[in-house]
């Protein structure tokens, strides 16, 4: 096996492995709050392919193949974390300190729940989510 | 769900038991309690279809959504027995949410 396809080799494995790594690690805080290794890993596949581009002599598609793979991953992790995933600063309706807006809200059983009957009975942890993360 | 997930995980049975986790959501009910039955934890999951108590917390992200609907800013809220905000956190990016271990150390301090 060439250099080349070797390299080509490598830059797929850290792709790839990258991008599962990411999926199956999520619930460990510190891989899920820095998503910008993903795109890290990516430039590091791409810049591996484009050394195995340069080294092609013969069989040149795994590196083109590779030089594909890793530039869209690139391209599209580092629109998806820098651009749709960003979320706008605002204020928001939390003070440290206060009280905020009751609610009643129906549970999965369509029970309803009521933040003001765990007043003086229970510290609440509230989550508001989306999503995977 | 990952930040539900590690929070069951980093709290201890005690500290479950002790504190009401209240995960408020636009999702479907159906969709909540197969998420909760699957997970097997013991939150309260509820449905804020219509993201009206999530506006009125702030926590709306108008547009940002991938039809453009509206949807909520990830936020974690710790509130003490007399229902007063202790400590919160809000996403500026919506994979990041707080470290389950930082939520523990707010119900500790409660």
């Amino acid at each position: 096996m060439s250099a080349s396809t070797r390299l080509a080799g490598l830059s797929v494995v850290v792709a790839i492995g990258a991008l599962v790594a990411y999926v199956l690690l999520l619930r460990i805080a510190v891989v899920r709050n820095h998503p910008e290794g993903y795109v890290v890993a990516f430039a590091v596949a791409t810049t591996l392919a484009v050394l195995a581009v340069v080294r092609a002599r013969a069989r040149r598609w795994p590196a083109w193949l590779a030089l594909g793979l890793s530039t869209l991953l690139l391209v599209a992790g580092a629109w998806f974390n820098f651009v749709v995933a960003r979320v706008p600063d605002a204020s928001t309706a939390l003070r440290v300190g206060e009280r905020p807006p009751d609610f009643t809200l129906p549970d999965a059983t369509g029970r309803p729940v009521s933040l003001a009957d765990y007043r003086g009975r229970k510290p609440v942890v509230l989550v508001f989510y989306r999503g995977y993360w | 769900m990952s930040e539900l997930q590690g929070l069951g995980a980093e709290l201890s049975k005690a500290e479950q038991a002790g504190v009401e986790i209240i995960a408020v959501s636009p999702d479907p009910n159906e969709q909540s309690q197969k998420l909760a039955q699957g997970l097997r934890l013991g939150y309260r999951f509820v449905a804020d279809r219509d993201l009206a108590v999530t506006r009125r917390y702030g926590l709306v992200h108008a547009h940002g959504g991938a039809d453009g609907q509206d949807v909520p800013r990830p936020a974690t809220v710790v509130l003490d027995r007399d229902g007063l905000v202790r400590w919160f956190s809000v996403s500026r990016n919506f994979q990041v949410r707080p470290d389950a271990r930082d939520v523990r150390r707010a119900v500790r301090a409660l």
